[in-house]
């Protein structure tokens, strides 16, 4: 989520530290952040709120209690916005509302997905631009102003983290919401102009008449704001995170609010957000303000954990004081006793996270630093061999195929054909592999065609792999050259090269002894030329003569090794035939580039009396 | 030429080697499970919720026809299927397992992203193993692994069937580098495999083991991992 570093700062009377620091305050202590931008005098920064907290940390106050935590800075009170307001317009007081009159609004709620609904009837407002404070924020954060209500709602939906919509109160057949299902039949036109047909899954707002939204994810043009409403009602409502998640999808309907409801936002959050809510559009767009009705069948108990300093260090394998436990509970507001060594905590609503002390556990080492943990290697009743079969049995074919100078490779299981199909795949290969055969022809026919690269006589590969049928999945060898692929399962090649006898069970893994470091070089796309030469010289010379010929005459474009791949001694001479192989990073070589260098090492060889074949 | 040319080993199975030699002399053992995976071991043993927004973080391959199966995507399946047997043959802990295997996700192909890569699940049960060991043993592996001048540090993370559950990163050769997810096992998770979470806790961790070849040897892409191609097997 975007989060405006000024609008953070709004949350605090203190100073925030520089926005690098408060990023990496974020990073070390609550969630990763992908990037962070400058926009004019603003930094806004990208967070990646991890999905446990989606409910309370998509928003500005989510984000200012986490820094509030990090740097140990107090949240002034109320929250930011209002003093905000209160600078820009000081002629209005923001809370002249608070004399609010009665409501002929009524609500009903038909079905129990509906976990709250507050509305509030708002009269007389004057819809139009928004000021330019409330401009600045959203378009900070990247989001377009519309009006000064639809503004305010998105506003305080950034800022709080609960959405909330808002209806033309004219536009209602009657002034009655009923939050139903769906019907068979009934249609809804998004207000970004999209035709939905309702059914009974999904839950919508409707009035007497008709759906005005789809409950939680996208409102509907019937009573959609426009610049003419005069009276509208406010929707601050909290709606089932399983439900709302089921239908967004079934429709292919993401929203912000989707976001937000689905990741499960607490009921308890609705009251705060309509007294914001309020408060802004009776600041920003006047009217008078009605009474609230709320419907909030089944309150959502506190949580309780109990969790004691011993059951924290023991998981952490930390040494954590009393006094450092309970800075931490300090820091996230909790309020809790102890009672014989045990913290009673009450969770505060907006953290619906925590539900047992493992849970206090992480709140506990991300807040004091996972820096504190010191490093400690188990003890462990040690025994190397390797006693899983399955693992056992693919180290002793591979290490015989080696043996035998088969080369390893892997391929993809992703193939066009198949009795295993997957539903949907990015590379548009849907079926699993039922051979590792395929995929080695494949490979032997690359490599043949890289043969003089690869200082092999002759291409040999295997793969050792799962193939998958109508029954499931059972792991093959295959291997094989140019002439033929032979595939077996596993356990058929053990039996057959008896690899499977006692003298062969115990086993450990393989491991290099790379005291050196190797490094890999990715190879040039550009074809690359190969030339053979064979050279007699009397069997007294040495062939690393000839081989230094050839290193030193081949230039750059000589980019292996030159590969013995022949020799026989005749008569007191030897004949060497050695490969070269010239290829560019750059370009597609000619034989007019490589003839003049095979033209100089010829008249070398020729010079030190060695007679070219 | 007489002599007997061997033939060469794919890097990953260099590394894989290498992984499980330092992981078996510390007293892990090996243990493996199936690639084509029910849905109950992928993600409700390990304590992702059913239409939970938690199973969009892994871009799934479900299996046509066949609502029950998925391709896993991660190799913590193994963890469960250890774990139920270990608690069923009456056995108790302490134990602690290395699972070397391929997992599968949804995803566009670039230089660091494959639709199949291989992970490796570490999983240690004890009555008192604790975070301070995932950290040790973690250390002690990329030590071995990429030599002594490299630093580990966590970060807050989230998976469902860890809690805590961190991000990794390594410092190597002056950079930080991260290298996959880890945490303490959720009690649902011990208790769904029989295993008493009141008297036992422990770590696991699920590094990609791609990125740990990139690292070691330089590799500038992983794609060619799968190509067949022997010019790739040159370490």
């Amino acid at each position: 989520m975007k989060i405006s570093y000024n609008w953070l700062q709004n949350y605090f009377e203190e100073k925030l530290p520089r926005p690098e620091e408060i990023s990496e305050g974020i990073i070390f202590h609550s969630f990763e952040v992908d990037e962070i931008e400058k926009i004019k005098d603003d930094t806004v920064f990208d967070i990646k709120i991890l999905p446990d907290r989606a409910h309370d940390c998509l928003s500005h106050w989510g984000i200012a209690k986490e820094v509030s935590m990090i740097f140990n800075m107090k949240i002034s009170s109320p929250n930011g916005f209002l003093k905000l307001i209160s600078e820009v317009q000081p002629l209005k007081p923001v809370i002249g509302w608070t004399s609010q009159s009665e409501t002929s609004l009524k609500i009903e709620i038909e079905n129990d997905k509906c976990l709250r609904y507050m509305g509030r009837v708002v009269r007389n407002i004057k819809v139009g631009e928004s000021p330019s404070w409330l401009k600045e924020k959203l378009n900070a954060i990247g989001q377009k102003s519309i009006n000064n209500i639809v503004d305010a709602a998105n506003f305080v939906m950034y800022d709080l983290g609960q959405p909330i919509h808002a209806f033309d109160l004219d536009k209602l057949e009657g002034e009655s919401l009923i939050i139903r299902n769906g019907k068979e039949g009934e249609k809804l036109t998004t207000l970004d102009k999209k035709e939905i047909n309702l059914d009974d899954s999904i839950l919508i707002i409707a009035d007497e008449k008709s759906p005005l939204a789809i409950a939680g994810i996208k409102g509907g043009t019937k009573a959609e704001v426009d610049l003419n409403t005069k009276n509208i009602v406010i929707e601050v409502a909290n709606f089932d995170a399983t439900t709302t998640r089921k239908t967004a999808k079934k429709i292919n309907i993401q929203t912000d609010a989707v976001k937000r409801y689905e990741h499960g936002i607490t009921p308890e959050l609705c009251p705060i957000v309509m007294d914001s809510i309020s408060e802004i559009i009776y600041a920003i767009a006047g009217g008078e303000v009605e009474s609230i009705i709320d419907i909030y069948p089944n309150k959502v108990l506190q949580n309780t954990i109990s969790i004691s300093v011993e059951y924290i260090n023991k998981r952490l394998g930390s040494d954590f004081s009393k006094e450092e436990i309970e800075s931490v509970w300090n820091k996230l507001n909790f309020v809790y006793r102890e009672l014989d060594g045990e913290y009673k905590i009450e969770v505060p609503f907006l953290r619906a996270d925590l539900i047992g002390p493992h849970d206090l556990t992480e709140e506990v080492i991300r807040i004091l630093g996972y820096d504190r943990l010191v490093e400690k290697l188990p003890e462990f009743t040690k025994d190397s061999q390797i006693t899983n079969n399955t693992y056992l049995k693919l180290l002793l074919v591979r290490s015989n195929l080696l043996f035998l100078g088969y080369g390893e490779v892997m391929t993809y299981v992703f193939r066009d054909k198949g009795e295993v199909e997957v539903l949907a795949s990015a590379t548009g290969k849907n079926f699993l592999r039922t051979n590792l055969t395929d995929g080695l022809r494949e490979s032997i026919k690359l490599n043949i065609l890289n043969l003089p690269l690869l200082d092999l006589k002759e291409v040999k590969v295997f793969e050792i792999g799962t193939v998958f049928f109508n029954g499931g999945e059972v792991m093959h060898v295959a291997y094989g050259d140019k002439k033929n692929v032979t595939e077996v399962n596993i356990d058929d090649f053990c039996e057959k090269f008896n690899l499977l006898s006692e003298d062969n069970l115990h086993v450990e893994s393989p491991s290099q002894n790379d005291t050196e470091k190797k490094i890999f070089k990715m190879w040039s796309n550009y074809p690359f030329i190969s030339r053979d030469v064979a050279v007699w010289m009397p069997e007294s010379d040495d062939k690393e003569q000839l081989k230094q010929i050839f290193v030193e005459e081949g230039t750059d474009l000589l980019i292996k090794a030159p590969f013995l791949f022949d020799s026989f001694t005749k008569e007191g001479r030897t004949s060497y035939a050695y490969r070269l192989v010239f290829q560019s990073y750059e370009k597609t070589l000619t034989d007019e580039e490589i003839n003049p260098i095979m033209e100089k090492i010829t008249s070398k060889i020729s010079s030190y009396g060695w007679e070219v074949r | 030429m007489k002599e007997e040319i061997k033939g060469r080993e794919h890097p990953l199975s260099l590394i894989i080697n290498d992984t499980i030699k330092i992981f078996t002399e510390l007293g892990f053992q090996v243990a493996t499970g199936p690639e084509l995976e029910d849905v109950y071991h992928n993600f409700d043993a390990l304590n992702v919720p059913k239409d939970h927004p938690a199973r969009d973080m892994q871009d799934t391959f479900y299996i046509k026809g066949d609502t029950n199966k998925v391709l896993r995507t991660h190799t913590s399946s193994v963890q469960i299927r250890y774990m139920e047997e270990f608690a069923k043959s009456g056995k108790k802990p302490p134990f602690a397992i290395i699972a070397p295997g391929k997992v599968f996700r949804n995803e566009a192909t670039d230089a660091t992203h494959e639709m199949q890569f291989y992970q490796i699940e570490g999983l240690f049960i004890s009555e008192d193993i604790s975070m301070a060991n995932l950290k040790g043993t973690l250390s002690y592996f990329y030590k071995k692994m990429l030599g002594e001048d490299t630093n580990l540090r966590f970060r807050p993370s989230f998976f469902p069937f860890t809690e805590p559950s961190i991000e990794f990163d390594l410092m190597y050769k002056g950079k930080w580098i991260e290298m996959g997810g880890a945490g303490m096992v959720h009690p649902n998770v011990l208790d769904k495999c029989g295993i008493d979470s009141t008297k036992y806790q422990g770590f696991a961790f699920g590094p990609g083991l791609e990125r740990l070849m990139v690292i070691k040897y330089l590799m500038p892409d992983i794609r060619p991992a799968y190509h067949g191609d022997l010019r790739f097997n040159q370490i």
